[in-house]
């Protein structure tokens, strides 16, 4: 895994780092060296991610899942770096003193929504699992030979379910819990629901995610008390909690835009992030062209932003039309291009097979180490306030 | 169509049965005489062939056969598209004619599969209209499988569910009746026994239409159709699921939300999530596990996948909630519910690994084991935490009256409930880098340390005792009077002996701590009388200068001023009050008698103010906490 060899070379420079530390008496010369490597570190993350090399272009496109993979490791690098930043930082007492002693307890708040939007995403990308687990049986379908009604309607049949599972409103799960009622088409009662109805689109009723809850909502809670801070001011640590404040968000943002969440109305409207601030220019510029693409979703009206799942949507549709117009034996030419566009179903069902659930488990690591940096942040607070509280 | 093509020869293994059986031929030309063991070649060979449907005859009549079989299936699978009734719901024999037009398809498609069907022709015509009516047939059995899922499907009520929280010493009742908790209860003391026994079961769907849906997948699953059967069955299941959790009243709350809620709140919801956790692994999993091995155990990894699919979101939120608990603050009073929390998911620990024993269920198995850890952990820090707040908690004024300070009592009332959780605390404590899976493990070793005061628990519950201690002897500092503090020491070690004897609490402090602690407060009581009343009976002594009227007075002032302020002081303990009164008697009530004795003829009544009598009358009006005063009431 990718993230493995950023960490690596990432824990290397910790520790030596840490032995300069030991050689050092400037505290603040140090704090304004790790703060300046910090935003280095940031900036270059980005900056890979915004323009990768040449050979990586082709395969990693932005929001495939190699991408966010990649994505996550950078996140993941960030915070650990945030955190040697924060916990080795010379003078503890600082975290008890304006403006980290607001500033910190913003950031875990912060933190809290991450870990809700975490578990949003993760059952979004069971989603998108289930919709391929559709697209195979259409693949298989579509790949006898000879073709003829029985295997088009097979397919067509998941192919609509695929497309239901995906295309299931954000907004409508709200409304469902688990009190929805079950009605079967045309027998035994009265209700007109159609037959593909009773498969493959209730996916969306996710058991993790609470029933009010809202994906654009906590982006909007999550940023909408950051600001950066004033470039006059002695900031100290009020500028990694900035930096980590405005990677977290933009990080939580993409992976709500790139899988089907829970209500994600308004989502195109994204922070602002100075643009004077040279660390952050990579993730503006990410910031914006996700944006665009997600105004064009929003129109079509699509589950996400995930290349695969577009692209797994893109082929759905085109080969629903195909089976809806289909009369055996098919035209010759018709038949060859409907071959290409199942191997390329196929091969994306492969892809998300292979990527989906390694990046399930980053997600689920991003989940822990926020936990884990939480507790240890509260724990510092803690040391460095030793206001004795009776507990009684 | 992998099954098939194993029964099926393929064209190239035609060719080589026909080039066999030319040779055969050929042999048996050759030969007049055949051997028994030819003859019963031959013989088995013959049985064969006349079992298979052989593809023979001429072109024209060649396949016309086959046809009328797939027109007589597809009649029937037609027939029932346009009949507003289930079919299985029209009785046992519509359906087992059904399912027999379905075979009789697949033998259909069975019988062409070794020809080629590359070239348009006869074949080729009946083995698409066979796959259409194929396609149509499954369809169907979808659409039946959900409805029979959905209608059959039965809910055991959750009722009469006893949860033991020992830390209050109640019983958590919400008045439930009684099924249940003898299933659930038998389960969690089945570790190690068989597991198959019946009890633990429930039957999820009526056990009278198993057979029908496992005849379903049956023929969908020799159709090829098994995926779909799947994703069918995954959604009815996993919804049903879900709707049994809103019958249980599990709400689905966000981390987020859960940190809001107030401490009432989130306990009452904890015991909930403990009893769901109990009735959801060890009852309803364990039964949707057995549904899915009865129904898709004979097609190879499929049960796994269902029942994974089923309830891994289900599964999650159960342990967000946890997640979301062990990720608030650390407060004391949340000891208990960790506690009560990690035991449930360790009880539950060995069910969760062979539900989820798949490798595609590692992923809940991790996750499950996450917590239970972070669970301990949390349990483990608050548990230090507590030990910390003690030690650093300050008082600015003396408490009043000397009287039992509302640390003590809250600490000794906590630390009494402890001793019940002890084997999990000793594993938690024991080594705090242990890995807790390994340390979960041990629980069911059963490593007894709990008649032991050398055990971890004992250890922290000593070492907490004597950061109150420390802390108590901070507190009697605030008192100006010396006296007071002893009385303060006296009143407070006293209570701490006492809910250490009274309590399980003595097997972890042994009998040297509680010898000890008697021995010190009672050292405090020796050193309140000295500090007391040594100066006041010193008043009677005559040191030469003073005269005997003189010394009457200053013993009745001293005495006076004694009375008034000690009166207002607490000892609550009726028992160690009346000890003190008695040691303080002894010390008094010789001397003063004494006193009286030698010297009553030298002085008038009128200046022996208090008889021997008053005065232990009056000495039992000490630390009952109610001020009075000697100067007029008592004046005689």
């Amino acid at each position: 895994m990718p993230a493995t060899e950023y960490q690596s070379s990432f824990l290397r420079r910790i520790s030596i780092r840490r032995n300069q530390v030991i050689s050092m008496d400037g505290n603040h010369e140090q704090e304004l060296e790790d703060l300046e490597l910090f935003q280095k570190h940031v900036a270059d993350w980005f900056a890979g991610l915004l323009s990768p090399s040449e050979e990586l272009i082709s395969s990693e496109p932005l929001m495939s899942i190699s991408w966010l993979r990649k994505l996550v490791d950078v996140f993941l690098c960030c915070e650990a770096e945030f955190n040697t930043v924060l916990i080795m930082g010379r003078d503890p007492s600082q975290i008890c003193k304006p403006p980290l002693d607001r500033l910190i307890p913003e950031l875990m708040e912060r933190a809290v929504k991450a870990l809700d939007i975490c578990n949003a995403v993760s059952s979004g990308i069971d989603s998108v699992r289930q919709c391929k687990r559709f697209a195979e049986i259409a693949v298989s379908a579509l790949k006898q030979k000879p073709i003829g009604d029985g295997q088009v309607k097979r397919a067509r049949k998941a192919l609509s379910s695929m497309l239901t599972a995906m295309t299931i409103d954000d907004k409508e799960n709200n409304c469902k819990g688990a009190e929805r009622t079950w009605s079967f088409g045309r027998r035994g009662n009265t209700a007109g629901a159609n037959k593909e109805r009773a498969v493959g689109n209730f996916r969306s009723l996710s058991m993790i995610v609470a029933k009010n809850w809202s994906a654009s909502k906590q982006i909007l809670a999550m940023y909408s008390n950051l600001v950066a801070p004033r470039g006059g001011e002695p900031t100290g640590l009020a500028s990694p909690v900035y930096i980590l404040s405005s990677v977290m968000v933009f990080v939580m943002w993409a992976l709500v835009a790139a899988v089907p969440c829970q209500e994600r109305s308004g989502l195109a409207t994204h922070f602002q992030i100075p643009r004077h601030l040279a660390w952050a220019h990579s993730i503006i510029a990410l910031q914006e062209r996700i944006a665009e693409e997600w105004k064009k979703k929003e129109k079509k009206c699509s589950a996400g932003l995930l290349e695969e799942l577009q692209k797994m949507e893109k082929l759905g549709q085109s080969l629903i039309e195909f089976t809806d117009g289909f009369q055996f034996p098919g035209e010759t030419e018709k038949m060859d291009e409907v071959t290409a566009q199942v191997a390329e179903l196929a091969e994306i069902c492969w892809r998300i097979e292979e990527g989906l659930v390694p990046l399930q488990m980053q997600i689920r690591e991003v989940f822990h180490r926020i936990v884990r940096s939480r507790t240890d942040i509260l724990e510092l607070v803690d040391n460095a306030g030793k206001v004795s509280q009776p507990i009684v | 169509m992998c099954n098939c093509q194993t029964i099926m020869p393929s064209y190239e293994a035609e060719q080589h049965i026909i080039a066999a059986t030319q040779h055969i031929l050929k042999a048996l030309g050759a030969s007049k005489n055949l051997s028994d063991e030819f003859k019963r070649v031959l013989t088995e060979l013959d049985s064969h062939l006349s079992t298979m449907t052989i593809i023979t005859e001429t072109e024209g009549g060649r396949f016309s056969e086959i046809e009328e079989q797939l027109k007589h299936a597809e009649r029937k699978i037609i027939r029932w598209e346009s009949d507003p009734c289930l079919i299985w719901d029209s009785g046992p024999m519509e359906a087992t004619e059904y399912l027999q037009a379905v075979n009789e398809i697949l033998i259909v498609i069975e019988s062409l599969g070794g020809l080629s069907l590359s070239e348009n022709g006869k074949p080729k015509e009946i083995a698409l209209r066979a796959q259409n009516a194929l396609q149509r047939a499954m369809s169907r059995l979808e659409e039946e499988l959900c409805h029979i899922l959905f209608q059959h499907k039965q809910y055991f009520k959750p009722q009469y569910v006893l949860l033991h929280s020992r830390a209050e010493g109640v019983f958590y009742d919400e008045s439930f009746a009684s099924v249940e908790d003898e299933i659930v209860d038998e389960t969690s003391q089945r570790d190690g026994e068989d597991r198959e026994s019946a009890e633990c079961y429930l039957d999820l769907v009526d056990p009278c239409v198993i057979p029908n849906i496992k005849s379903i997948a049956n023929v969908m699953s020799a159709s090829n159709y098994i995926q779909e059967f799947c994703e069918a069955f995954i959604d009815i299941q996993r919804e049903a699921l879900y709707e049994y959790l809103s019958v249980l009243e599990m709400e689905k709350l966000s981390i987020e939300d859960v940190l809001k809620l107030e401490w009432d709140c989130l306990s009452r919801k904890i015991k909930k999530w403990i009893w769901i956790m109990k009735v959801i692994i060890s009852v309803y999993l364990a039964s949707e596990k057995r549904l899915c091995d009865q129904i898709l155990g004979d097609f190879g990894s499929f049960n796994s996948f269902c029942f994974i699919e089923i309830s891994k979101d289900s599964v999650l939120c159960l342990l967000n909630f946890g997640q979301a608990i062990t990720t608030g603050p650390q407060k004391p009073e949340k000891l208990f519910r960790l506690l009560d929390m990690y035991e449930i998911m360790a009880d539950l620990h060995l069910e969760m690994d062979s539900l989820f024993s798949e490798d595609n269920g590692s992923f809940i198995r991790i996750e499950y084991h996450k917590l239970l850890s972070g669970l301990g952990a949390s349990a483990r820090e608050t548990f230090m935490r507590f030990g910390n707040a003690i030690a650093s908690d300050a008082s600015i004024r003396p408490f009043p009256g000397g009287g039992i300070h509302p640390l003590v009592k809250y600490v000794m009332n906590y630390m009494r409930l402890l001793p019940d959780y002890c084997d999990t605390f000793n594993l938690l404590l024991k080594d705090q880098d242990i890995d807790e899976s390994n340390a979960v493990v041990e629980i069911d070793n059963g490593q007894d340390f709990s008649s032991s005061t050398s055990c971890p628990m004992a250890y922290h519950l000593r070492s907490i005792a004597s950061s109150l201690e420390s802390n108590l002897i901070d507190k009697s500092k605030l008192y100006k009077d010396d006296s007071l503090q002893y009385i303060f020491l006296m009143n407070n070690i006293h209570y701490m002996v006492k809910k250490v004897k009274d309590s399980d609490l003595r097997l972890f402090f042994g009998d040297e701590w509680i010898r000890k602690h008697i021995g010190k407060f009672q050292q405090h009581a020796t050193s309140y009388v000295r500090a007391t009343w040594s100066s006041v009976v010193s008043m009677l002594r005559d040191d030469g200068n003073t005269n005997l009227k003189e010394r009457y007075r200053r013993f009745s002032i001293a005495f006076e001023e004694v009375y008034k302020n000690q009166t207002r002081w607490c000892i609550p303990d009726l028992q160690l009050r009346e000890d003190l009164q008695i040691s303080t008697s002894q010390k008094v009530i010789p001397a003063y008698r004494n006193f009286v004795g030698i010297n009553n003829r030298n002085v008038s009544d009128k200046h022996v103010k208090y008889t021997t009598d008053d005065l232990e009358e009056l000495l039992l009006d000490l630390f009952v906490g109610s001020p009075r005063s000697l100067h007029n009431s008592r004046r005689r």
